[in-house]
């Protein structure tokens, strides 16, 4: 597979908020380097990348979907990824693995909360991006206006190397302030074709002016770049090429190009742009291995380097179960592996072999007996390995940092139609647990029900259907409630003794654990703070994993209880009759006792919702805001419409759509993501108590 | 733009995060001679117990605190001989105003 030079290779994702036509773009990026020969059309479900039957129904893309293409001599993999917000996660892993990104963002709205979102993520793992500025053909298009919210919202350089040549529907080209020349899409041929003008009279005054600013920026990043231009006035295409590419990768600015994908403009400088300003794998500085237990997450530590001659190393980052079994998606960061191979899963610390090994297009698949360094293929055959282990060749077994899975804010219960079922939907839902790690699957303890948490209601009902069209379960499911959790605002030491005495042996332990509360997002953590072997230290562990069962059932109603810290500070046992189910069973029941005295409260999510609105529906939109315990953050307007910005808990956002359509006649849409957690008011704990008990 | 009325060659560098850069450029005029420099404001910088917002080194790299400090976006000072005639967001821009002011000269 990897006959192409590593230098040759990109790696890249593209990203955006939802429907700013990132599947639209890779569809045209086929087309244009000939690797399908016709374009297809989401609307029509008819792209390669959205395969996925509800993704061809819905117009949407759900899941991310790997393809490959050829761009003047060289190779680009690519990665198309839903902007919905439910299906985040697959963001979140494609940004991991990839080395540069293309974040599309829409030339009438500009950036968008999820277009937002997801640049954090992409700082978050320090992915070179390119912005392509789409939709110019659309009434209400604004080049200039887009690119003053990237500064803005985005807090970025935004560095122009294009300018639009028209606007709505007149868009017909773009400058190119690189090399100053006008490039023009004319005729048909659905976009292949297009040729150079000169840069038409109206737009040359504007055009010095931005490319003396392109040179200002760029130029900054490279000192000798400066001496040629303070030498000769000006510099050289490749000097000026090298520039941006250096600050692309730094991060100093952001290369800004434009077009429509839909009319079929602009595309063919966005690929020379990936090919010109993106990191092949060996631009990037290498993978960092994880923090060792106790390391600080932000120490410098060790990288890999992109080398095929060094230790295998690679990141499971995606997993698929079909009809032919498990696929597991990888990215090799080192090494070179061949079919047939074992490796170790360090993450989890045992041996897997690798059977076959493909190169994933879309739903197809190509088999390759070899991949090495820069590569991302799919192996068949692994036993147990999740989305985030790390694969490594025992010469040099390393961890990979791990990855960070989105909230998942929403529950559902869900049971089969029928009794016989129930075997295969809990196949079904394991199955599909595995494959997303924004999807998580308990079982309530008092009810014996089977709840589901996801990322919203799109997200679950996706997940219901595949279990009906995959694996042939029907299941009745509850309506959908907020993942409320809960916590604690004291400090409280509790001591539990576990003494029982039933003829034979008996059972005895006693722990002293202190809880504390602990900030936001603080989740469950566990210290021992045992000295001298009051707990003997096999029984350690048990006490850990007491709490944190326990911790999955709170105290108060039932949510699972996070941000608090439990510290085992003393404890006693018995030579004969401790043993490690004793202090587990003593844990979980300390933490009972314990947690009722800490000051329990329960919290609720709190969701960030935008709401774009028509002028004259602002006031009723606000108004309700108000009434559903919103905050507003801000109003803006852009042109006609309004951007209204609020803080609302998740409970008060159900059915929203339809309220919101109700109230605008239709003409308002919006979109919302998690926010934070936030403590519940009195009345609505009341409420959520009654239901519970 | 015009190829540059004076030579600007490199001044001081400063260790950062992505390697070495240049946070002095010097202009000089046909016989070799200094006559405007254009300066990277950094800070916030501590030293000595004390926080400076602003900084800029003089000609023997001692810290000379700058008041007030940069407004945001224009981090680089352009003087000729001694005086302030601008500031920039980019290097190359502050150059430009050095140019500016002695075509005014
Ligand atoms: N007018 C216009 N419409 C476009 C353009 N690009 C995409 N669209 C339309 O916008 C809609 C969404 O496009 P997609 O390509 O599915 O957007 P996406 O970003 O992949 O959406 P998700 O994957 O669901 O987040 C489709 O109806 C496209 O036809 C464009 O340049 N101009
Ligand atoms: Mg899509």
């Amino acid at each position: 597979m990897s006959r192409t030079p590593l230098e040759r290779i990109r790696n890249i994702g593209i990203t955006a908020h939802i429907d700013a036509g990132k599947t639209t773009t890779t569809e045209r990026i086929l087309y244009y380097t000939g690797v399908s020969y016709k374009i297809g059309e989401v609307h029509e479900g008819t792209t390669t990348t959205d395969y996925m039957e509800q993704e061809r129904e819905r117009g949407i893309t759900i899941t991310s979907a790997a393809v490959t293409c050829e761009w003047k001599n060289h190779r680009i993999n690519i990665i198309d990824t839903p902007g919905h917000i439910d299906f985040n996660i697959e963001v979140n892993r494609s940004l991991r693995v990839l080395d540069g990104a293309v974040f599309i963002i829409e030339g009438v709205a500009g950036v968008q909360p999820q277009s937002e979102t997801n640049w954090r993520l992409a700082d978050r793992y320090n992915v070179p991006r390119i912005i392509f500025i789409n939709k110019l053909d659309r009434v209400g298009a604004d080049f200039f206006r887009a690119c003053n919210s990237l500064r803005e919202k985005l807090d970025i350089v935004p560095l122009p190397l294009q300018l639009p040549i028209g606007i709505e529907d007149s868009f017909r080209g773009v400058v190119d302030l690189v090399e100053m020349k006008g490039i023009v899409w004319e005729g048909g041929e659905l976009g292949a074709k297009y040729h150079d003008i000169e840069i038409p009279e109206e737009l040359k005054e504007q055009a010095k002016e931005y490319r003396q600013n392109l040179l200002d920026t760029a130029l900054s990043v490279d000192d000798a770049a400066m001496e040629e231009y303070f030498e000769k006035g000006d510099v050289s295409v490749a000097t000026l090429k090298r520039c941006i590419k250096a600050g692309t990768l730094s991060g100093a600015f952001r290369p800004v190009l434009c077009g429509s994908a839909f009319k079929n403009k602009g595309v063919q400088p966005l690929l020379d742009a990936v090919v010109d300003y993106l990191p092949s794998p060996v631009d990037v500085p290498g993978i960092k291995v994880a923090a060792a237990e106790g390391e600080d997450e932000a120490s410098e530590r060790r990288r890999i380097k992109a080398d095929p001659n060094a230790p295998f190393v690679g990141l499971a980052f995606k997993i698929i179960n079909d009809k032919y079994g498990t696929l597991t998606f990888v990215r090799v960061y080192a090494g070179t592996l061949h079919s047939g191979d074992t490796v170790l899963n360090t993450t989890k610390g045992h041996k897997e072999r690798i059977g076959r090994m493909f190169q994933m297009h879309a739903d197809k698949r190509a088999e390759i007996k070899e991949v090495s360094a820069g590569d991302i293929a799919a192996f068949v055959g692994l036993k147990d390995t999740a989305t985030g282990d790390t694969l490594a060749s025992p010469e040099d077994p390393v961890v990979l940092e791990r990855m960070a899975f989105p909230v998942p804010v929403i529950d559902i219960s869900v049971e089969p139609k029928t009794k016989e079922a129930i075997e295969k939907m809990s196949i079904g839902l394991q199955k599909l647990a595995a494959e997303d790690p924004s999807l998580r699957l308990r079982t309530d303890q008092e009810t014996g029900q089977i709840i589901l948490s996801g990322m919203g209601e799109l997200h679950l009902e996706i997940i219901i259907d595949r279990l009906k069209r995959e694996y042939g379960v029907e299941a009745n499911i509850g309506a959908p409630q907020v993942a409320y959790r809960e916590t604690i605002t004291r400090t409280h030491t509790e001591t539990y003794t576990h003494k029982k005495q039933t003829g034979g042996a008996g059972q005895f332990a006693e722990v002293k654990i202190t809880f504390e509360p602990l900030e936001r997002n603080g989740g469950v953590v566990f210290e021992n703070l045992v000295v001298g072997g009051a707990v003997p230290k096999e029984y350690i562990p048990a006490v850990e994993k007491g709490i944190r069962s326990q911790a999955e059932t709170g105290v108060l109603a039932g949510f699972p209880t996070v941000d608090f810290k439990a510290s085992l500070i003393d404890g006693k046992y018995h030579d004969v009759d401790s043993s490690a189910l004793a202090f587990e069973i003593a844990a979980k029941a300390c933490f009972r006792e314990g947690m009722k005295k800490a000051g329990p409260i329960i919290l609720e999510p709190i969701m960030d919702v935008e709401i774009t609105v028509p002028q004259d529906h602002v006031g009723d939109v606000v108004g309700d805001l108000n009434r559903r315990r919103g905050m507003i953050q801000s109003q803006e307007s852009a042109g006609s419409t309004v951007i209204v910005r609020a803080h609302v808990p998740l409970k008060e956002m159900f059915g929203y759509i339809s309220d919101l359509r109700s109230m605008t006649k239709g003409r308002a849409s919006f979109t919302m993501q998690f926010h934070h957690y936030d403590p519940v008011p009195r009345n609505i704990a009341d409420e959520i108590l009654a239901k519970s008990a | 733009m015009q190829p540059s009325r004076l030579h600007w060659k490199r001044g001081r560098t400063a260790e950062q995060a992505g390697g070495t850069c240049t946070v002095e450029w010097i202009g000089c005029d046909e016989g070799g001679k200094p006559i405007a420099r254009v300066v990277r404001i950094m800070g916030p910088l501590y030293a000595d117990w004390r926080r400076y917002l602003a900084v800029a080194l003089d000609r023997e790299a001692r810290i000379i605190e700058l008041r007030p400090p940069a407004p945001e976006g224009a981090e680089w000072l352009a003087y000729v001989g001694n005086r302030v005639v601008g500031r920039a967001a980019w290097p190359l821009q502050a150059v430009r105003r050095v140019e500016a002011a002695l075509a005014m000269m």
